[in-house]
């Protein structure tokens, strides 16, 4: 499975947490549902708690569920 | 401690490792030389031909595994599990080394390689390491279908 891109739009409020970037996108991109099981965000390259706050210009990144090695 | 941790391009060959680890022959080396290693892991993960496909159930031939990684996170992320279980298992040294790219069917993508004063803290690493990459280093990988 494929999302096919490499980046998303989603509407948020201002200063959103991680954990309202993730409900946002399970509702405005349905077709991501197979990496948002045990989704985890990383703001700046940096894994998020579900509060860490996201300021504008931040880089926001969706880990799904990785498998190296 | 020893630490190095790096993202290559490609599978791992002797020629690729050799290179990864120009920068640090000489304390490896002199590591090896000291007389304090009692033990020295290495693991080599290798793309196997068949791979379980999520479409269609069951496992299928493959030609490559393809891996993605996100950067630089993955590469910090690499780096800073090697230090942190290093730390933890009161490593000597510790090497780990990722492919990015494609690697083909019977071709190396990972080489942990660990040394330690004794066996017992050396197995723990080992086994820890690689759950941990699992978790917390963000790179995939997809499969190339043989058809």
């Amino acid at each position: 499975m494929n999302a096919k891109t490499n980046r998303v739009r989603v509407t948020v409020g201002d200063h959103p947490t991680a954990r309202e970037i993730i409900a946002a996108l399970i509702e405005q991109h349905p077709v991501l549902r197979f990496a948002l099981s045990a989704p985890r965000l990383a703001v700046n390259h940096v894994f998020a708690t579900p509060d860490t706050i996201v300021s504008a210009g931040d880089e926001v990144a969706l880990i799904t569920l990785v498998g190296g090695g | 401690m020893i630490v190095v941790a790096v993202i290559v391009e490609g599978p791992l060959t002797g020629e690729g490792e050799h290179s990864a680890l120009a920068g640090t022959a000489a304390e490896l080396d002199a590591l090896a030389h000291s007389g304090s290693v009692g033990a020295t892991l290495r693991f080599e993960g290798i793309v196997r031909r068949n791979e379980l496909s999520a479409y269609h159930g069951r496992e299928q031939a493959l030609r490559a595994l393809h891996y993605q990684s996100y950067d630089p996170m993955a590469q910090r992320g690499l780096e800073t599990l090697a230090r942190e279980m290093g730390e933890k298992h009161g490593l000597l040294s510790i090497i780990a080394l990722h492919s990015r790219g494609n690697v083909n069917v019977g071709e190396v993508s990972f080489v942990l390689e660990i040394a330690a004063p004794h066996r017992a803290e050396a197995l723990a690493a080992m086994a820890d390491f690689i759950d941990r990459l699992k978790q917390d280093v963000p790179i995939w990988k997809q499969p190339v279908w043989a058809e």
